[in-house]
């Protein structure tokens, strides 16, 4: 029996999985893919957790799929980078149970640090397949494919999903989960799953690298077999001489598109890798140029030079290397002029819209009204500039104190690199306290070792961690810190002070609602030689919140215009949106309906005009 | 299976195809997200196709949100409005409502909470929010019909502002035919929360009634 329901592409893909028979499903949060590992959970036999970083989740995806069952690691494109040793490593053995890599990318960095195109990761470098799904629907159908197809080859699979097919929604037929799935069992088979670099009689003493190389080398051309015969890549016929390929979400913009255009051209939609390579040869026939929409890097155009030069087919080939811009998501627009620059006969009739002059003032992320965490970062401002400290910042919600106003940490790179990049600032010689501030998620999932490293070397660095005890920007995961397992049970909490103790780091415990206390726990740090350790304790406000718990005592907060000079370090040291500035009256004010008294700026001002 | 080029040509000879793109803007919180799922599961239950999109993860800290809903009976590709395709505009906000604007064709239709959220940068005396008139002004010289309401001032009045959403879908039963009153009131209970549930029905009630008609 099915049903439908209107959900968003992340519930697609997990309900894809489960329909397949998924056993272990693990990830780390991270936008666009969180909810995929939210959504698989409630299903009894379905083992589904939070794993402390994307290589730890696919590794143990990979045990599990060793065991037989299909397991499925789900990570953003930052997590597949954290994966990449261990992904060069399985490409070798291959697999047993099915196991599909959910590798989710953010063109235009839209929820990221970064932009980047796994898809080069996943297929060009360690040479595995990938399914790029266009629309819920599609995805939904390539992750139930992609696990009997990974059983088949023995290699993992990848769908690569794009923020609009993770968060858009659509209509989805759920159908029925299966029942009485076979039972894990293990065979060794060293041959196989010890990689190292050991002999192998059976090939003349050659090292087995290169036999696991070698093997992966000759499951190409199955590979090759399966896609020329994939249901998600098509052809559409049209007129001319100019052909379009649209990838993942430049399909979606051609279809778009074509009711612009007074003319239909011929269209190639593109989902998987390999190339279907048969396919795009009849393609091309008759063609003088082809113009390629793919999300985000000229990886498909690279890969169809490569064939066309193979095959001796002189048709032009354009796309995302310049022709179309080379950084950013696809946009109709982007689409529409670059079919017109290549096939000039043909007319954009898309209506005008009037232009608008006016200023539209950005809207920018900030902590939220009664965040702890903006009572550490005040308290480390206030130091930093006393000392002419530099702050490395990391992965979190506290990234915000890097923004206008508060200006606070000077790099933010990726998750955990915070204390290694203060570190290497310390062994310069900048002859400055360096300070690296990291969230408590993003200390598990890679800082730890940064602070050991610290530790063992006796840098003089001294770390904040910032322990709101859950992933909060993602949306409240737990992690090592929390005490509680995704399906909520309780679980042991990981015991910091402890820790750094057997470190033989140094620390202190602060509550971050208490300025003066963190101040003077960062003043102690920074006198004293080798790594310290600042531990900026209380649970995140806003979840706390929602629970009904108390984090401080919320109190009526007055400002005092009469004391009010108009210095404005509550706002550019603080910023908390209940303060904002008068021009006129060169004064601030506290809106009584934005506060929610948590009283931190009674001590950011100075002159004592808040009580 | 009919492209959008033939409902696009279908519609230019008055044929039967049709085509209803919602574009929702506000501030994290402000509950676009129960919107759009309203809107959505009302075309979801007429047997038309819907396809979405959303803005979510900094949501929850006072970030720009908005919600892209495409209904049509005819197959629809992309989940993203694009420039002047939109035939209804919902602004939660006066701000946002403007930053998308582009996105509504100008003889579709907009509905506006007449609520001002400034942003953080606004209120620290670093950035202009500009005047509810000079934004207004912007908007009619875009579009000429529009709608501007107080549905934050009712539903404050009502208890609670987080009933902005289901007065502002109120309203917007009374301005567009394509949505029927009793299913969309349907579907609001059916989405509440027990203890939400009357007030929200009485919401959206009020909403309906702030329309006057004309």
């Amino acid at each position: 029996m099915s049903e439908k329901r209107y959900v968003m592409g992340d519930t697609a893909i997990a309900r894809g999985a489960l329909e397949a028979g998924v056993r272990v499903v693990a990830g780390y949060p991270g936008t666009p893919a969180t909810e995929i590992v939210e959504e698989c959970l409630g299903v009894p036999g379905v083992h589904v957790e939070w794993a402390n970083n994307e290589k730890v989740a696919f590794e143990l995806c990979t045990g599990a799929s060793l065991c037989k069952v299909r397991a499925m690691p789900v990570m953003k494109h930052n997590g597949t980078n954290v994966v990449t040793d261990f992904l060069m490593h399985v490409n070798f053995t291959g697999i047993r149970g099915g196991l599909v890599l959910i590798s989710a990318d953010d063109p235009g960095g839209l929820s990221s640090q970064n932009e980047e195109d796994t898809r080069i990761l996943v297929h060009q470098y360690a040479h595995l397949p990938v399914f790029d799904p266009s629309s819920p629907q599609e995805a939904k159908a390539m992750v139930k494919e992609a696990f009997d197809l990974s059983e088949k080859t023995e290699l993992v699979f990848c769908l690569r999903p794009v923020t609009r097919v993770c968060h858009a929604r659509g209509i989805i037929e759920f159908e029925d989960l299966p029942q009485n799935l076979p039972a894990a069992h293990y065979e060794p088979d060293r041959e196989r799953f010890i990689m190292s670099g050991v002999e192998v009689p059976k090939f003349g003493g050659l090292k087995r690298p290169q036999i696991r190389h070698r093997w992966l080398n000759e499951k190409q051309p199955l590979l090759q077999e399966i896609m020329e015969e994939s249901p998600y890549n098509w052809m559409e016929k049209g007129e001319g001489k100019v052909g379009l390929v649209g990838c993942s979400m430049g399909y979606t913009l051609v279809k778009e598109a074509e009711q612009y255009l007074d003319q239909k051209l011929p269209l190639l939609k593109l989902g998987t890798l390999p190339l279907p390579r048969k396919k795009i040869k009849e393609f091309v026939k008759g063609l003088e140029k082809v113009v390629i929409y793919e999300e985000t890097e000229p990886f498909v155009e690279g890969l169809f030079k490569k064939i066309f030069y193979e095959e001796k087919i002189e048709v032009e080939v354009l796309g995302r290397s310049g022709f179309v811009p080379s950084d950013g998501e696809l946009n109709l627009q982007m689409i529409l002029e670059t079919i017109h620059k290549a096939a000039p006969g043909v007319k954009v009739n898309q209506p005008e819209v009037p232009a608008l002059d006016i200023h539209i003032p950005i809207r920018t992320r900030t902590q939220c009204v009664g965040c702890n965490y903006r009572g550490i970062l005040n308290a480390l401002k206030q130091t930093v500039r006393k000392y002419k400290g530099i702050v490395a910042g990391d992965i979190g919600c506290h990234d915000a104190g890097s923004f206008r106003p508060i200006e606070l940490q000077s790099t933010i790179y990726c998750m955990g690199s915070s204390i290694p990049m203060a570190s290497g600032m310390t062994l310069s010689g900048v002859n400055r306290p360096v300070f690296a501030f990291i969230g408590d998620s993003t200390f598990y999932h890679n800082g730890i070792l940064g602070l050991m490293n610290a530790a063992t070397n006796k840098i003089n660095v001294n770390v904040i961690l910032g322990e709101n005890t859950v992933t909060a920007m993602t949306g409240f995961q737990p992690h090592p810190g929390t005490g509680v397992t995704l399906a909520g049970e309780k679980t042991t909490k990981v015991d910091v002070p402890k820790l750094a103790q057997s470190m033989g780091i140094s620390y202190r415990v602060v509550n971050p609602y208490d300025i003066k206390q963190c101040r003077e726990a960062l003043e102690a740090a920074v006198k004293e030689e080798g790594p310290s350790l600042i531990v900026s304790s209380m649970p995140c406000y806003l979840l706390s919140t929602r629970r009904g718990q108390k984090v401080f005592e919320p109190r009526e907060v007055v400002l005092n215009p009469e004391r009010c000079n108009g210095c404005m370090i509550c706002i550019n040291d603080f910023g908390c949106p209940a303060i904002s500035f008068n021009k006129q009256q060169k004064k601030v004010s506290i809106d009584p309906m934005i506060c929610v008294g948590c009283a931190l700026c009674i001590d950011v001002c100075k002159r004592g005009a808040i009580s | 299976m009919r492209g959008l080029r033939t409902l696009h040509r279908c519609l230019q000879k008055g044929g039967h195809f049709m085509k209803m793109d919602v574009v929702i803007t506000g501030v994290g919180g402000q509950g676009n997200i129960f919107a759009s799922l309203v809107i959505s599961q009302y075309a979801m239950n007429k047997n038309l196709n819907v396809l979405g999109a959303e803005t979510i993860g900094a949501a929850q800290r006072g970030g720009s949100v908005v919600s892209h809903i495409r209904i049509s009976d005819a197959k629809i590709y992309s989940p993203l409005i694009s420039r002047g395709q939109a035939d209804l505009l919902i602004g939660m906000e006066f701000v946002e409502m403007l930053r998308h604007i582009r996105l509504l064709d100008p003889k579709g239709t907009y509905l506006l909470n007449a609520m001002r959220i400034p942003t953080v940068l606004n209120n620290m005396g670093l950035d202009e929010y500009p005047a509810n008139e000079e934004i207004l002004q912007a908007a009619r010289n875009y579009c000429p019909n529009g709608y501007v309401i107080e549905a934050s001032a009712l539903a404050k009045k009502l208890g609670n502002i987080q009933m902005t959403n289901v007065v502002m879908l109120g309203a917007l039963v009374k301005i567009m035919p394509f949505f029927d009153y009793q299913e969309i009131k349907w579907l609001i209970n059916a989405n509440s929360p027990e203890r939400f549930k009357e007030p929200n029905a009485r919401g959206f009630e009020e909403g309906y009634e702030l329309i006057k008609s004309n």
